[in-house]
């Protein structure tokens, strides 16, 4: 560990922030080179085949050699995903809002969410292909059944987090229900709602994928169903970790999102 | 600084006597019962045929132990819970009334403040929500006026995650005070405090009541804090919740630090002591 953080100097407050984010990255960074130098070692002295394991530098050629129809295909893949994500988002936030809102609504539509809930969504996908095709539409309903849930659920604990004493305080002084709602209930509801955005976006990862694995003629889900098909199992591994880029900058991008926009969220 | 506060009149200082019927009560009670329904056929008796009469510009306490029922009782009073049976009256009116026509100050144990808007911001909170047609301008320089009322110049822009306990609480105390009320109803507030800061801000709670002339009723379960508060301490016993004696303390104010060795604080303290425990066992 890089402990060396060294006393604050009074400088800007970037080069500080920056120097923190070093010390968190550079121990994972060392553990996955080590892990990578690992399995490049045990794949060529145990000369293990190209289909059953690819090593690190046969998944990186492939990277590099089929670059442009990878990018391509990722491309896709992440329209679906920030698609999907969007609407799961919009319709998970009106859910809550909706439930907190309109109470006797509330208590008719959230146990059909819960329930709905309790499908398995995966097993979706083939309805979704029958019923929107094969292009972009499947994706994105699917990864909306997935995604929107932990929105809907988290925005909703936010929203019901209020201090009732303070709602007591203005509903005496004349405040009415709308007026707490917008003022009061909702930038509490904000740090949930991108904890909520934060496992939607990962879902929404899934979704695409899932999507594609059920039907489809492009996208990073496609390439790996028909590469492993073919038994390149180097292109398989391509395609996952551009899925696994993909996903961890969405993350990170709903992350920084959160700081800029929820900035008195409790770390 | 009496300035700040410009539709207050300073009512006459006189010890606290509500016998004086010069000075009608100001916060009354009479034959207050709550209930709370219990399943079906069965309801919880919360409180129990309180009468209280609380005279203007006085600064009076609530104690007693956990749960007997002095918050609910404060609540009843700020019309924020209406009783089952009985009448109460603040400025005399109902007390939903009374709030709405922005009588009623209300102080919690938390500071209930919204995290996301500076000191400034909140102090100005409640009046921007009960008066849309003042503009904005005027509920920032009354929010500002109250802040440093309360002694926080300066912390206008920080936010309360930027503020201690006592400073966090003062805002409170300021956006209660930017309605202008009449009475400061007040629930605990300075429960969360440590002992130091606690004393302190009873210092300072004291310096305002002087400059303000506000009535207030304030809830504690601390036995000093009262003594050396109010003028007058109403001692409440549990299940149900009533009210088991008044007493009056004997000290002049202006109170310092040095009322804390008065023969008659200490008496009184032991008083309200066995007065307590009477009210545990029973």
């Amino acid at each position: 560990m890089t402990t060396g953080v060294a006393p604050h100097r009074p400088g800007p407050a970037a080069r500080s922030e920056l120097r923190r984010g070093a010390s968190q990255l550079l121990p994972p960074a060392f553990l996955l080179v080590a892990v990578l130098l690992v399995w490049e070692g045990v794949v060529r002295l145990l000369k293990v085949s190209d289909f059953a394991l690819p090593a690190p530098s046969a998944i990186a050629a492939v990277l590099i050699r089929d670059q442009a129809s990878l990018a391509e295909n990722a491309w896709i893949t992440a329209q679906e995903v920030l698609l999907g994500f969007a609407v799961s988002g919009l319709v998970g936030a009106a859910l809550a809002l909706l439930i907190a809102r309109f109470d006797r609504l509330g208590r008719a539509v959230y146990p059909l969410v819960v329930l709905f809930q309790t499908v398995p969504k995966i097993a979706l996908a083939p309805l979704c292909i029958l019923w929107f095709g094969y292009g972009l539409a499947p994706k994105v309903v699917l990864t909306v059944v997935i995604a929107f849930f932990p929105v809907a659920l988290d925005m909703l604990s936010g929203l019901r987090a209020v201090d009732p004493n303070l709602v007591a305080l203005m509903r005496s002084v004349g405040s009415r229900g709308g007026e707490i709602l917008w003022r009061v209930q909702v930038p509490t509801a904000l740090p949930y709602l991108m904890s909520g955005l934060k496992i939607a976006v990962t879902f929404s990862v899934i979704g695409a994928i899932v999507g594609e694995f059920s039907g489809a003629q492009a996208g990073l889900g496609y390439i790996i169903q028909f590469a492993s098909t073919q038994l390149e199992t180097p292109l398989v591994f391509a395609a996952l970790v551009e899925v696994s880029v993909l996903g961890i900058v969405f993350y990170y991008l709903v992350e920084l999102a959160e700081r800029l926009l929820v900035p008195w969220s409790p770390k | 600084m009496a300035q700040i506060l410009p539709t207050q009149t300073q009512p006459a200082r006189q010890a606290a006597s509500d016998s004086d019927s010069s000075n009608p009560p100001h916060i009354e009670a009479h034959g207050v019962s709550l209930d709370f329904p219990m399943g079906r056929h069965a309801t919880l008796r919360v409180l129990s045929d309180i009468d209280l009469a609380i005279p203007r510009g006085s600064i009076v306490s609530l104690i007693g132990p956990s749960g007997c029922g002095k918050s609910t009782l404060l609540k009843v009073l700020a019309g924020l819970l209406p009783p089952s049976s009985g009448r109460v009256a603040v400025a005399g009116m109902a007390p939903a009334e009374a709030a709405r026509q922005r009588r009623i100050g209300l102080v919690f144990q938390d500071a209930t403040l919204l995290p996301w808007q500076n000191a400034l911001a909140n102090a100005g909170f409640l009046l921007r929500i009960t008066d849309r047609s003042l503009p904005v301008r005027a509920v920032r320089e009354r929010a500002q006026a109250m802040l440093r009322l309360v002694g926080l110049e300066g912390a206008e822009q920080r936010l309360p995650s930027q503020l201690s306990g006592g400073m966090r609480q003062r805002v409170a105390i300021a956006r209660a005070l930017a309605l202008d009320p009449d009475v400061l109803l007040m629930d605990e507030p300075f429960g969360a405090l440590d002992a130091i800061t606690r004393e302190t801000m009873g210092t300072f709670l004291l310096d305002l009541w002087r400059r303000t002339g506000k009535t207030i009723l304030l809830v504690t379960h601390s036995i000093n804090e009262a003594v050396f508060l109010s003028s007058e301490v109403h001692v409440m016993a549990a299940s149900p919740g009533r009210l088991l004696a008044a007493l009056s303390v004997p000290l002049a104010y202006p109170r310092k630090e040095a009322s804390y060795a008065d023969p008659a604080f200490g008496q009184v303290a032991t008083e309200l002591r066995l007065l307590l425990k009477q009210g545990h066992a029973a």
